[in-house]
């Protein structure tokens, strides 16, 4: 097994500050209500981490077993914030199964990402003033390009994932088709119900989650389906385009208003550390919200013309593109495909160990 | 004013445990008059309570109540227990403190001790000397072994039932005793305060002190003296035999979550010396240590530790995350077993002790003398490279664990340190 003595320093990169202060006492894993015999963690990773076991930490699916109750890092008997380790690990595997390395760049140099997204921003505000196009039109275009987009992206975390947990380990391609274990891992993707498997259910947190993954969801099916053309049509404010918009918009608001105000206040263990990218997650959440909740609503009483619409409009769609191109593939948002995955990819892994899942063996 | 009580003497000792009573005889054997301020109704502090000490399994008593006898017979020793330290100024080269001395309710100077009050007494109380474990009678005298052999009456318990007045054959009991001052001119102070163990509400998710077969070390060492509060060891909710033991290590110290970072340097070795004494009482018991690791340091102690190991105690390498218990309040710890599966593991004993780390038993500062604190609300010393007791105030030394932990060897010599610092100070004078 090949061994990385700077893999500690560069884990410290993706957040995880404190963690050279760690003993190895054990106390997160055996305080944490959600590691299990099979899974593990905090503990074995940190020590994994420290001796340099590279390869131990990216074929592992224990980051996404973890929803930071932040449980370990408020008993650490060293302050060592096992948490915001697990945290930075997720961000580490992220990176690493980036197949464009992009997401790299931008975790391990916070500015960076923030002067992209102002950069973006300000392209945007240049569109914004100087375009005279049309742009529903342009959104259009925007939003055709997403899915290819979205989908290479993706495939590439995906087939990384599956080869650093699956293939690699295991020798082979090793599939379940069992439909428990498939429900489960959608059940798990649109609930994230692990979550209330922390000791103190942490119930508005999940309810916050819960909030901004159906509204981003609904954003996304409105914009994809175009639903809404609020340059051409005047909608009534019960109209069902409407009713959508009011949902996913306040859906986003509050959910990702009070994610910010708990990052702002600190108020949880799983909130007093913010990496830039999550500011930028969450802020840019609360945006794409308020500015769609903004357009539908100056539609609704001032009808398609209105010269305020057309602004709000320009801001909707500039907030939106910068997260599809930048936020969406390289930051925290892919979470929301890991964590099922990593359901999925355990049950996988214990078939495997029982004989029974679906093998294609590789030859060697 | 005319009736307080007045003193002078060379040196005044705050606090009697092992460290003051050792530092007192020091002094007096040197020829300098003293005298020792004592908060509870008898001398010889937390040691008088063991019941063996390590890595000799020597009994605790026996080196204690000596020391304890000379120093309440020592011709420049007076003692003055149940009494507190209001005050101390310094005024140019002599301390004046003012001590309250609590009513017993009794006549102190006519008691004879001969425990006919007790006898009569009716109303029964938790015994703080036994860790709440056995009872006492509402006039009593604190344990066996105290000295002085006064009773003390609780009167917020009392029934005025006026049945230990008339047992009395000295007629002695006085319902209407009232705190005394007394002042005290000293040229030197020593404090010898101690420590308290980490308080067991210290800790959450070992149960806040309200699992009854959770208990102290304090309770443990009671569980195993000799004259211990059953006789025997027994576990505290249903008086079961205990079968499988358990010490939780660094309950009370090295962990920042609770605000103890430091090492308490004691509990290793506690831990080990009454694992050892338990699987003599309970020969079939299985006592397990879990331990984040051991630090057996002094001369003798890994001696200790690998006889202990040798015996089958069973050493298991975890930090103790949470204590529960079942509905028969068996004692339930999660760990993560590193040498195994590493899987989180919930265990069950039938009595679990939290190996409590040290923490300071009275603010030293709190005089104004001068005296600083470390961050850890120890007494500071000035320059520990020059001296183990001279403090940052002119004429005010440290004896034993009012510095910070450590254990009854290390509390000895450096009371006798204190001692000598104090001579060479008052001899300058």
């Amino acid at each position: 097994m090949k061994v990385n003595p700077e893999l500690i320093d560069e884990i410290k990169k993706y957040g995880a500050f404190d963690i050279s202060a760690c003993f190895n006492c054990g106390n997160c894993t055996a305080v944490c209500p959600l590691a299990k015999e099979d899974i593990s963690f905090p503990r074995k990773l940190i020590r994994a981490g420290h001796i340099g076991l590279e390869e131990k930490l990216f074929s592992g699916a224990e980051p996404w077993h973890c929803y930071y109750c932040g449980e370990c890092s408020a008993t650490c008997p060293r302050e060592a914030q096992p948490g915001e380790y697990m945290m930075a690990l997720r961000r580490y595997q992220i990176a690493k199964y980036d197949i464009t390395g992009l997401s790299k760049i931008f975790y391990q140099n916070g500015w960076l990402q923030t002067c992209l997204a102002l950069g973006l921003l300000g392209a945007f505000y240049w569109l914004y003033s100087a375009y005279t196009g049309d742009f529903g039109a342009l959104a259009g275009k925007i939003e055709l390009a997403f899915p290819v987009y979205v989908t290479v992206a993706l495939g590439g975390y995906l087939l990384n994932m599956y080869r650093h947990n699956i293939v690699k380990p295991l020798g082979g391609i090793k599939l379940s088709f069992k439909p428990a274990h498939i429900w489960e891992t959608f059940l798990h993707g649109f609930t994230q119900k692990n979550f209330l498997g922390c000791e103190e259910t942490d119930w508005w947190r999940w309810v916050s989650h819960l909030l901004v993954m159906t509204g981003y969801t609904l954003t996304l099916v409105i914009s994809n389906l175009h639903l809404l053309e609020p340059l051409n049509k005047h909608y009534g404010f019960f109209s069902p385009a409407s009713l959508l918009v009011w949902y996913a918009g306040l859906a986003i608001i509050v959910g990702g208003g009070s994610m910010s105000l708990r990052r702002m206040f600190k108020s949880a263990e799983s909130s007093k550390f913010s990496h830039p990218s999550d500011w930028l997650f969450v802020v840019t959440m609360f945006l794409i919200g308020a500015s769609m909740l903004a357009t539908q609503y100056v539609n609704v009483t001032q009808g398609p013309e209105s010269a305020l619409l057309n602004g709000l409009y320009r801001f909707n769609i500039a907030v939106e593109t910068v997260w599809i191109l930048l936020i969406v593939p390289f930051t925290k948002w892919i979470h929301i495909f890991f964590r099922p995955l990593a359901v999925y990819f355990q049950h996988v892994k214990k078939e495997a160990e029982a004989g029974t899942a679906f093998s294609l063996s590789l030859g060697k | 004013m005319n009736d307080i009580e007045k003193i002078e003497v060379d040196a005044l000792v705050v606090g009697s445990g092992i460290a003051g009573l050792q530092s007192a005889l020091d002094l007096a054997d040197q020829g300098y008059s003293v005298a020792i301020v004592e908060k509870n109704p008898s001398i010889g502090g937390k040691m008088i309570s063991l019941s063996k000490v390590f890595p000799t399994l020597d009994c605790a008593s026996c080196i204690t109540t000596p020391r304890m006898a000379s120093v309440s017979h020592h011709p420049r020793i007076q003692t003055l227990t149940y009494s507190t330290v209001d005050a101390i100024k310094r005024e140019g080269k002599t301390f004046t403190a003012a001590v309250t001395r609590k009513p017993r309710y009794i006549g102190e100077k006519e008691c004879i001790s001969c425990k006919r009050c007790e006898e009569v007494c009716p109303v029964l109380l938790p015994d703080e000397y036994e860790q709440g474990m056995g009872a006492k009678k509402t006039i009593s005298i604190p344990f066996t072994n105290a000295i002085p052999q006064f009773p003390v009456m609780h009167p917020e318990h009392c029934i005025r039932c006026g049945a230990c007045a008339k047992a009395c054959p000295k007629d002695c009991i006085e319902f209407l005793q009232e705190p005394a001052p007394v002042e005290i001119k000293a040229k030197a102070v020593i404090l010898a305060t101690g420590y308290e163990t980490t308080p067991m509400t210290a800790k959450k998710q070992y149960g806040l002190g309200a699992l009854p077969n959770v208990l102290s070390p304090m309770a443990a060492e009671r569980l195993l003296a000799p004259h211990g509060p059953y006789g025997r060891v027994l576990r505290p909710s249903d008086g079961k035999v205990p079968g499988s033991i358990a010490y939780v290590q660094c309950a009370g110290s090295r962990d920042k979550s609770i605000g103890v970072p430091y090492c308490s340097r004691v509990c290793c070795m506690y831990a080990i010396k009454q694992a050892i004494l338990l699987s003599g009482s309970l020969p079939i018991a299985d006592i397990t240590i879990y331990y984040m690791d051991i630090r057996a340091f002094g001369k003798g102690y890994e001696q200790f530790y690998n006889n202990a190991r040798a015996m089958g105690i069973n050493f298991v390498k975890a930090k103790v995350a949470r204590v529960t218990e079942d509905a028969e309040h068996n004692p339930i710890v999660r760990i993560e077993r590193q040498e195994g599966t590493s899987a989180p593991e919930e265990v069950k004993h039938d009595l679990v002790v939290l190996s409590q780390g040290l923490v300071p038993g009275c603010d030293g500062t709190a005089f104004g003398l001068g005296v600083q604190n470390n961050d850890f609300g120890f007494v500071q010393l000035s320059d520990e490279m020059v001296s183990s007791a001279v403090t940052a105030g002119a004429g005010v030394f440290a004896a034993g664990t009012v510095k910070g932990p450590r254990d009854i060897p290390d509390s000895v010599v450096d009371a006798g340190a204190a001692a000598m610092e104090a001579v060479s100070y008052m001899r300058k004078l």
